[in-house]
């Protein structure tokens, strides 16, 4: 049994059929790429599978917990104990530096340690940014103080929603490094993304089209350093 | 670090680092605790500064001669005294009427504590100076009239005293009084002159009071004088003291409700306040709800912005309500206000407490942000 299990989600939005009948299992380890035009569903399908929305109809069981059933309050439970997501826009608190940004994480999880979010910040290559503010920071720098953020409470799951949408090559080859690292030691990736360069990284890309599964590729030669394959 | 601290830090941190936009929320509270604060000091002073504002219109207590014999004495004015309270007696003058003679036209002449008449009657309105010392008399506009005289020029009064010998001394007008009441047609001087010409000295008719207090207090003071002074018979003048307890109640309740009023726009103006800044950090919240914090967490967060800048706009307000308290004290009635030392608990615990209830729906709406709105983006 995986990790992540859809069992024939579907998502409606008024007459906005977001999401249909999608079935998808994604394993302990396994990095997933999720490719597919803009309005194809698959920020809904992130969304649905970070906690913070429920399907119209179909079931998700996150490690052994069907999260479709469960109340607001939970959900948010099982996002800070399970999920850490990173996203296009960045989304740093701007009235905090770095180091506060990573700490707030904590923080909301259980308790704020500045020694380990220095020790994150130094894992993404910014330990000598930590007492600067987002305003102060390169786009690259900012998503790198994001991933650092969504890795430090040790989640089960990695989302990231285009999260090299907004950089230049030079910082994507960063970012990419840093989750292929992230893979290698043995973290579950999703990766929404339009860049195929991206999408390669990963052991499988599942396209979607309309809401729905158009089809799954499997990545036979996934790029330098990826992780054990199935 | 403990949970506690990075609370404290990320609140205070919020408020600082966006000081431009807290700036807003943080001047509407202090505005409002302003003018509650200072409302409040005036409707406390009020009566302290109208009582003295009514001072201005004479006597509000006078004391006669209870027995037949209708005369006072000075002894027993003295044993009177100790019942009015020393701080809020603005003057007590007693007057000794005596019939006399200018040019044979018959007047009344008025012996009196010439510096206490001063305060019991401001109003008056002396043409020339009041007599400062013996042999000059202060008369009043009727007299002048009727006799063609001005301040400087002298005239001769006579009489009979009290051993019925006939007396005649001359007096030198130091200034003509004009008050528009029955105090034209009289000549004032001082007791001891009165005195030395009709003899009897110590001898005196009636006592005006003027004193800074409520109708209850004077009713107060009265009623002691008529137990322990059973010569003496203190009576209010009911026209001055009603009048003025019911000018006072309705500014009373005038400035109460101004009060109420101002509580209530502050209380909107923090309200809307508080809604622009939770719907311009919409964003925010989700995110720190994508993080996993709870609608508790987010609640907190902002009912700790709230009451900080509750508290410190209350902390504002206390010093500037005074300022402005002291500044109206100032331009109506013409003295210095006193300060409350309960208003500064007073006014922080009402701003603290105006921005908690303000701050309520803005932040049960913070913690309704839906967490999904951060991947969307806008
Ligand atoms: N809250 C919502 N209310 C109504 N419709 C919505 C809502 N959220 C998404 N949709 C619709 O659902 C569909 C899928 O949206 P989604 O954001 O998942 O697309 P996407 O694949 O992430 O696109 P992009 O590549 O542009 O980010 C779109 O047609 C969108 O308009
Ligand atoms: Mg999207």
């Amino acid at each position: 049994m995986g990790m992540l299990e859809l069992i024939d989600i579907s998502k409606i939005y008024g007459s906005v059929n977001a999401l249909r009948n999608i079935g998808l299992t994604v394993d302990q380890g396994e990095w997933l790429a999720i490719m597919g035009p803009s309005g194809s569903g698959k920020t809904t399908l992130m969304n649905i599978v970070g906690c913070m929305d429920k399907p119209s109809q179909g079931a998700v069981i996150l490690d052994g917990v069907n999260i479709s059933k469960e109340s607001a309050k939970n959900l948010t439970a099982i996002r800070r104990d399970k999920i850490g997501l990173i996203f296009q826009q960045f989304h740093l608190i701007s009235y905090l530096t770095a180091l506060e940004n990573v700490m707030a994480a904590q923080y909301y999880h259980s308790m704020p340690d500045e020694g380990e979010a220095l020790e994150a910040l130094a894992r993404v290559g910014l330990k000598d940014r930590a007492k600067h503010f987002p305003s102060q920071l390169s786009g690259g720098e900012q998503q790198r103080v994001c991933i650092a953020r969504a890795l430090i409470n040790y989640p089960m799951l990695i989302l990231a929603d285009e999260p090299t949408g907004n950089l230049d090559e030079a910082n994507e080859g960063i970012v990419l490094e840093i989750l292929r690292k992230l893979h290698q030691d043995g973290s579950t990736i999703i990766v929404v993304t339009h860049d195929p360069e991206v999408a390669e990284q990963a052991q499988r890309t599942v396209v979607l089209e309309h809401g729905r599964i158009a089809r799954i590729i499997r990545n036979t030669s996934p790029g330098p350093g990826a992780g054990p394959s199935l | 670090m403990k949970k506690q601290s990075f609370y404290v830090k990320m609140t205070v941190n919020s408020l600082i680092r966006r000081r431009s936009r807290m700036f807003v929320a943080l001047l509407a509270v202090a505005i409002g605790a302003t003018v509650l604060s200072g409302l409040i000091t005036i409707y406390y002073d009020i009566p302290r500064q109208m009582g003295q504002e009514f001072r201005s219109y004479g006597a509000n207590l006078i004391l006669v001669s209870s027995g037949g014999e209708s005369t006072l004495s000075a002894a027993g004015v003295e044993s009177a005294k100790p019942y009015f309270p020393p701080a809020s007696v603005v003057g007590i003058a007693p007057y000794r009427y005596e019939a006399v003679k200018i040019n044979e036209q018959p007047f009344m002449a008025a012996g009196t504590d010439l510096e206490e008449a001063k305060k019991t009657s401001p109003y008056w309105l002396v043409n020339g100076r009041w007599p400062a010392g013996a042999g000059e008399a202060l008369i009043g506009q009727e007299v002048a009239d009727t006799i063609r005289l001005l301040p400087g020029s002298t005239f001769a009064l006579t009489g009979t005293d009290a051993d019925g010998a006939g007396f005649s001394r001359d007096f030198s007008v130091s200034g003509v009084l004009q008050t528009g009441g029955t105090e034209e047609a009289f000549i004032f001087m001082s007791l001891a002159d009165l005195g030395e010409m009709a003899g009897d000295s110590g001898r005196i008719d009636i006592v005006e009071c003027s004193v800074s207090a409520s109708e209850a207090s004077l009713n107060q003071i009265a009623a002691e004088i008529t137990s322990h002074v059973p010569d003496i018979t203190p009576r209010l003048v009911k026209r001055v003291t009603q009048s003025e307890g019911t000018v006072l109640a309705k500014l009373q309740s005038l400035v109460y409700l101004v009060t109420v009023v101002v509580l209530l726009l502050t209380m909107i103006c923090v309200a809307t306040t508080m809604m622009a800044v939770v719907a311009e950090r919409r964003k925010e919240i989700g995110l720190k709800k994508a993080l996993g914090a709870a609608n508790s967490a987010i609640v907190r967060e902002f009912l700790g912005e709230g009451l900080i800048l509750g508290g410190l706009g209350g902390l504002l307000g206390v010093a500037l309500g005074f300022v402005f308290a002291q500044t109206v004290s100032m331009n109506v009635f013409n003295r210095p206000i006193t300060f409350q030392p309960f208003l500064i608990p007073a006014t922080l615990a009402a701003s603290v407490a105006v921005t908690g209830l303000a701050c309520l729906l803005p932040v049960r709406n913070a913690a309704n942000v839906d967490p999904a709105i951060v991947l969307r983006g806008e």
